[in-house]
């Protein structure tokens, strides 16, 4: 076993077709994309001694996918599920089994096909019913049958509490498309304007439609590798720098003194989310400052956890994300290039794959016209539950000085 | 107010037989006497069985969210899809759990986080008694009662 040296890296990436994909099953999809990453590498599905499968919505595949794949005598392998936060926790995962030697060469996939050629893209992730069981299934025919109604009490919260608008999270929409229609890849590439933002039809007020991602079918997988290896195969190493996670635990009930919340807290559900101690986390091991940060990929699946994300990083003030985002940073030219890809809201929604396999693009120089110069530190988020799970990973394409 | 039939599961009976006798029903400790939402399975504090007990019906609202139709385009709209503009809450007990659930007799104009509330059952022809929440003292002038048509989005 060969002493590491340096941070893990990503050494592959795989893509497949994203979007409307029919006709191949979420495990063949993963199998295509591991198989893609592998040959990206350089490397073949003999070199691969680790795998690490991300959960998806039912009909993701699992660990049976090491022998869909053919896989043999892997020593990692294991599904994993913080739902959005996973992508950053598998890159984590990855890292440290390359670093201590557990593994030397560790794919890691999503993959999910929710979209069906006849039905409306929203039907996969709402539900309908004739009848509803139970004091939840009440809560369900109350109108809670997705998770937009969920992030629209959160988005509300943020406003009644800080002042944002809904005109403000029309300026990440309208940064995080003009990103997408310099991607070849992206769904969603006409440009559109603040006031397209405004007249697009309400989801669950305040979020309009454009507020909303994405839904896709297909599969992204990377392969993590120590820096050695990586520097002796086919692409340019996307290093590792460091990682974190944060599930604060938000509890559903009254914070204070004399109440039941613990710590004496006023329940800050969906105003603060785990990005505060992800990011620190992230951050230090990676001896890096939000200052240091020229380029973010974060997990957008509504304009709102854009916004949210930005404040607990601490790259604005808390209440401040809708004047940052308003004042054109994160668009093209601007001074924080976030989601360059289009990210889940106009270019693919692979849950914490897309803004990590977007990090991984930019860290190399491959992104075309949408390319940002200054790639040397990149932040990337994930975020799972009704905020309630983030994960944090910064990469750059420099080995740490 | 339509919503869709509701139907007991086994697992919240002393809740649904509140709600038919306008009384509101929630989760508590045996051991710590912490007050628990009716889904609630354990207490988180001290580990310790929940049972059930009456709860004041007092509340505080948190959020809130507008449900519009779903406009025709987006495919067909079922019969049970909420039909109309509906004022969607997070409220908190005065006991302290949070609930998800919608308001009615509401005049938009106040709504804020804070605005006192108290627990509502509306008893439908079919299916069991649910739970919404009024506010606390009103004078209504403009106010979703749930049951007219969406509205379009507002500029």
């Amino acid at each position: 076993m060969t002493e590491p040296e340096g941070p893990a890296a990503i050494a592959g990436l795989g893509m497949t077709e994203l979007g409307k994909v029919f006709g191949r099953s979420p495990r063949r999809l993963a199998a295509d994309a591991v198989r893609l990453a592998v040959a990206d590498a350089g490397l073949t599905l003999a070199d691969v001694d680790g795998l690490l499968v991300s959960h998806g919505m039912s009909g993701s595949p699992g660990i049976e996918l090491a022998a869909s794949l053919g896989l043999r005598d892997l020593r990692l392998l294991s599904q994993l599920s913080a739902l959005g936060a996973t992508a950053g926790a598998m890159i984590s995962y990855a890292a440290m089994s390359v670093l201590t030697g557990a593994a030397s060469a560790v794919a890691c996939v999503f993959a999910d096909a929710p979209l069906a050629p006849e039905r409306p893209t929203g039907a996969a992730y709402h539900r309908d019913a004739p009848e509803y069981h139970g004091f939840r299934g009440m809560t369900a025919a109350l109108g809670f049958r997705s998770v937009n109604a969920f992030y629209a009490l959160a988005t509300q919260r943020h406003m009644a509490r800080y002042g944002t608008t809904s005109e403000q999270l029309g300026a990440i929409a309208v940064a995080t498309r003009r990103w997408a229609a310099r991607n070849p890849r992206a769904q969603l590439r006409d440009p559109i304007t603040i006031d397209d933002h405004q007249r697009s039809r309400w989801v669950v007020e305040p979020l309009h439609l454009l507020d909303c991602c994405l839904v896709s079918n297909g599969a992204i997988a990377v392969v993590v590798t120590g820096a050695a290896r990586a520097r002796d195969l086919a692409r340019t190493p996307t290093y590792i720098w460091g990682w974190g996670q944060g599930h604060p635990g938000h509890r559903r009930e009254r914070g204070g003194p004399g109440g039941p919340g613990r710590r004496g807290e006023r329940g800050e559900w969906g105003l603060t989310t785990g990005a505060v101690t992800s990011g620190q986390v992230a951050m230090k091991m990676a001896g890096v400052t939000t200052e240091d940060i020229t380029l973010c990929q974060l997990y957008d699946c509504y304009t709102y956890t854009v916004l949210v994300s930005l404040e607990d990083y601490g790259f604005c003030g808390k209440g401040e994300g809708g004047a940052f985002a308003a004042s054109g940073a994160l668009g093209p030219g601007g001074a924080l290039p976030i989601n360059t890809g289009g990210g889940q809201l106009s270019a693919y929604y692979m849950w914490g794959m897309t803004p990590l396999s977007e990090a991984v693009i930019q860290a190399r120089g491959d992104g075309g016209e949408r390319q940002v110069e200054a790639n040397d530190v990149i932040l990337v988020s994930g975020n799972g539950g009704i905020l309630d799970h983030h994960s944090t990973v910064i990469l750059s394409p420099h080995t740490r000085g | 107010m339509e919503i869709g039939v509701v139907r007991r599961d086994g697992r919240g009976e002393a809740f649904f037989d509140g709600a038919a006798a306008g009384r509101l029903v929630i989760k508590r400790c045996g051991d710590c006497a912490s007050w628990y939402a009716p889904d609630a399975t354990e207490c988180p504090g001290c580990g310790g069985e929940l049972g059930w007990a009456a709860a004041s019906g007092r509340a505080t609202l948190i959020s809130w969210a507008i449900s519009h139709a779903r406009p025709r385009q987006d495919g067909p709209v079922p019969t049970t899809t909420v039909p109309t503009t509906t004022v969607l809450a997070l409220v908190e007990l005065s006991e302290g759990p949070w609930l998800h659930s919608r308001l009615a007799e509401v005049d938009r104009a106040d709504l804020r986080e804070g605005l006192p509330l108290r627990a509502h059952f509306e008893h439908p022809d079919e299916g069991e008694s649910y739970l919404v929440f009024h506010p606390e003292s009103s004078v209504l002038t403009d106010h979703f009662s749930g049951d007219r048509p969406g509205e379009e989005p507002r500029p």
